[in-house]
């Protein structure tokens, strides 16, 4: 089963699973069901926008900057750069 | 220049941390509990009328929509400017040799 399979037929299952609630086809208690199923999906689309956030900030939080990388990086570059000029290429 | 994990990185990924944080356990109260709660708890003051629960994240949307909309289409139309000058361009430098 793909991922796509897989993300489409939870949708589906949620998506159905909602459908139920909203259109009133299983009888839930009053206070639920007049102001609790309709703002269901605006309250989801807020979730997910505050656990991205939330994920964004502790990825900032979290990162630390690796010197001996960056060092290798710049060798890379430097060597890169030099093969190209012997080949004729424009460098920067 | 091999500063690990700055004091303001740090600082602004934590206020990212606490805002995502507050902002859904606010919305979260705001939406699913309240309900519950009878309309003569302090609690309910501390809250606006349910209706903004529903026109604020829509107005956001709409807004955010709007702005990348607007900055998807300035960016194509410069580009387009751009590819036509180079064809018109290369039509004159035809013409003239």
């Amino acid at each position: 089963m793909t991922r796509a399979q897989q993300t489409l037929s939870i949708g589906l299952l949620v998506a159905s699973v909602y459908m139920v609630a909203f259109l009133g086809l299983a009888p839930l208690p009053a206070v639920i069901q007049n102001e609790l199923i309709p703002v269901l999906p605006i309250w989801a689309i807020v979730s997910f926008g505050a656990y991205l956030l939330f994920k964004l900030g502790y990825g900032v939080l979290t990162f630390n900057d690796v010197p001996e990388a960056r060092a290798e990086l710049m060798r890379e570059i430097q060597e890169a750069r030099e093969e190209l000029k012997k080949k004729g290429v424009e460098v920067d | 220049m091999a500063v690990n994990n700055t004091l303001l990185d740090r600082l602004v990924g934590l206020a990212m941390l606490a805002l995502a944080s507050a902002v859904f356990l606010y919305y979260t109260i705001w939406t699913l509990l309240l309900p519950f709660v009878d309309d003569s708890h302090p609690l309910q003051s501390a809250f606006p009328p349910r209706v903004w629960a529903i026109r604020i994240p829509v107005i956001l949307l709409l807004l955010g929509g709007a702005v990348v909309g607007s900055f998807l289409s300035v960016v194509m139309i410069r580009s387009n400017r751009k590819k036509a000058l180079k064809a018109r361009q290369k039509e004159a430098g035809k013409k003239s040799s």
